[in-house]
C-alpha cells in the first residue's frame, strides 16, 4: 500500500496517495483546479499550465503547475490566490488567441472568469495540449502521431502526413482533443469570447475554489469529470 | 536508393534507440537530404515507431526533409550576428539567388537555410557555404562568394 500523505490545498487538509499528483488529490477532495491537458489515466505532461498553483514553503511561494508536481507530506498548496488566479487567466487568455473557435477553450474561459483576450487571435486549431499524442501511446501502445518540428512550428502531426501501419483506427486522438467537441450554437461573439454561458460564471466570484461538476468543466473535459467516469474513458 | 549503404551505416552503428542520430546524421551526409523510405528502413531496423525517427529528423536543422541543392548556403541570424547585420546578408541570399530561407533554386544549385547561432559571435555576420565558414560578410563579400560558388557549380555542371 501506498504511504498516505497529508497536503494542504487553499487551507483545506486533504490525504491522498504518495507519488500521487496534487492535482488529482485536489480533484479527488472536491476543491477546484482548472485543467486542460491533463488526463487521470496517462502521464501528465504540463502543456497547458492552467493548473498552476502556488506552493508555499517556508514563507516562500513558487508557483508551478499541478499535474505535474507530487504530493509530500506537509505540503502547502494555494490554487486561489490572487496571484495564481491573475496568472491563470493570463494563460486562459493566451490559450483562448490560440484557439477561440474551441468549444472547449471557451468553457475554460468561462470558467476562469476570461472574458476577453488581450492577444490577436491566432485561430491555431490546436493548443498542444498533447492528450492525442499520449492517448495514442500509453493508452493504444500505438505511437502513430506525435510532436514534430520545434519551436514556433512544433505540431501535431502523422509520420510523413500519412497514417502509420501502426495506427489502430481506434478514433481515440480525435476524440480526446479538445478541439473537437461539438461547439455550442451560440454566435462566437467578436473578438474571440462567446460569452453565452455568463449566467453560469458567477461561481467564478462565488465558489472559485468548490468543484461544482459545473457544465463547463465537462465541456472542456476537466479531469473531475473524467476521474468520476462521466465522460467517455480516453 | 542505394539500400547496401543504408545496411552498411546501420551494421556501424549501434543498436540502441539513442544511436538514430548517428545515423541519421550518416544518411544526411550521404544523401544530403532524409527520404522518407530511409527513414522507414531506420524505423524497422531500430524497432521504434515512425514517428519517433520523423519526429527527430523534424527537430534537428542539421536534417532535412525535403532533397537540398548542390551547393548549401546557411545564413546565421542569431543574436549576435542579428545586431551586425545578418539580416542584410539574408535579403543579399535571397535577392541573388532568387530563394527564400528553407528553399531549392529550381536548377537544385543552392540550398538556402537560416541557423540561430554557430557558436563562433566573434566572427559574425556569418555565412557558411557547403560547410566553410566566411566571416566578417558584407553583401559584396557574400555576391563575390555566390559567383564564384556558381561559375564552379556551372563548370561541373557542364564537365558533365
Ligand atoms: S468540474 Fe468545474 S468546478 Fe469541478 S473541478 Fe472541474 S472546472 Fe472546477
Ligand atoms: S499543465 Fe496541468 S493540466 Fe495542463
Ligand atoms: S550569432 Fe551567429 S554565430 Fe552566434
Amino acid at each position: 500500500m501506498a504511504r498516505t500523505v497529508t497536503i494542504t490545498v487553499d487551507g483545506a487538509t486533504i490525504q491522498t496517495a504518495e507519488g500521487s499528483s496534487v492535482l488529482d488529490a485536489a480533484l479527488e477532495a472536491g476543491i477546484c483546479i482548472p485543467n486542460l491537458c491533463h488526463m487521470p489515466s496517462v502521464s501528465p505532461i504540463g502543456a497547458c499550465r492552467v493548473c498552476i498553483v502556488e506552493v508555499v514553503d517556508d514563507g516562500r511561494r513558487k508557483m508551478t503547475a499541478s499535474c505535474t508536481l507530487g504530493a509530500r507530506d506537509g505540503m502547502v498548496v494555494e490554487a486561489h490566490s490572487e496571484t495564481v488566479l491573475r496568472a491563470r487567466r493570463h494563460i486562459v487568455e493566451l490559450i483562448v488567441a490560440e484557439a477561440p473557435n474551441s468549444r472547449a477553450v471557451q468553457d475554460l474561459a468561462a470558467r476562469v472568469g476570461v472574458t476577453r483576450s488581450r492577444y490577436p487571435m491566432r485561430d491555431k486549431h490546436c493548443v498542444l495540449c498533447g492528450r492525442c499524442v499520449r492517448v495514442c501511446d500509453e493508452v493504444w501502445q500505438s505511437k502513430s502521431l506525435g510532436f514534430v518540428g520545434r519551436g514556433g512550428d512544433r505540431h501535431v502531426a502523422l509520420p510523413f502526413d500519412k497514417r502509420p501501419d501502426l495506427c489502430k483506427r481506434c478514433n481515440s486522438c480525435v476524440e480526446v482533443c479538445p478541439m473537437t467537441i461539438t461547439p455550442c450554437p451560440g454566435p462566437m461573439a467578436v473578438p474571440g469570447i462567446c460569452g453565452l454561458c455568463e449566467s453560469q460564471t458567477s461561481m467564478v466570484e462565488n465558489i472559485p475554489d468548490t468543484c461544482v461538476m459545473c457544465e463547463l468543466g465537462r465541456g472542456f473535459q476537466c479531469a473531475r469529470w473524467q476521474l468520476r467516469g462521466l465522460l467517455a474513458p480516453a | 536508393m542505394e539500400l547496401s549503404n543504408v545496411d552498411t551505416i546501420l551494421e556501424n552503428r549501434g543498436a540502441e534507440p539513442f544511436d538514430i542520430i548517428e545515423v541519421l546524421q550518416d544518411l544526411q551526409g550521404l544523401h544530403g537530404y532524409l527520404p522518407e523510405e530511409l527513414l522507414c528502413r531506420v524505423s524497422e531496423s531500430f524497432a521504434v515507431p515512425l514517428i519517433e525517427v520523423f519526429r527527430l529528423a523534424s527537430f534537428y536543422r542539421a536534417f532535412s526533409l525535403k532533397p537540398r541543392g548542390r551547393h548549401l548556403v546557411t545564413v546565421c541570424l542569431g543574436t549576435a550576428c542579428h545586431v551586425r547585420g545578418a539580416p542584410r546578408m539574408l535579403d543579399e541570399v535571397v535577392a541573388q539567388l532568387d530563394v527564400e530561407p528553407g528553399e531549392t533554386t529550381e536548377d537544385r544549385a543552392f540550398t538556402l537555410e537560416t541557423v540561430n547561432c554557430l557558436g563562433a559571435c566573434a566572427l559574425g555576420p556569418i555565412v557558411v557555404i557547403d560547410g566553410e565558414y566566411h566571416g566578417d560578410m558584407s553583401p559584396g563579400k557574400l555576391r563575390a562568394l555566390l559567383g564564384a560558388v556558381r561559375d564552379g557549380d556551372q563548370a561541373v555542371v557542364a564537365s558533365v
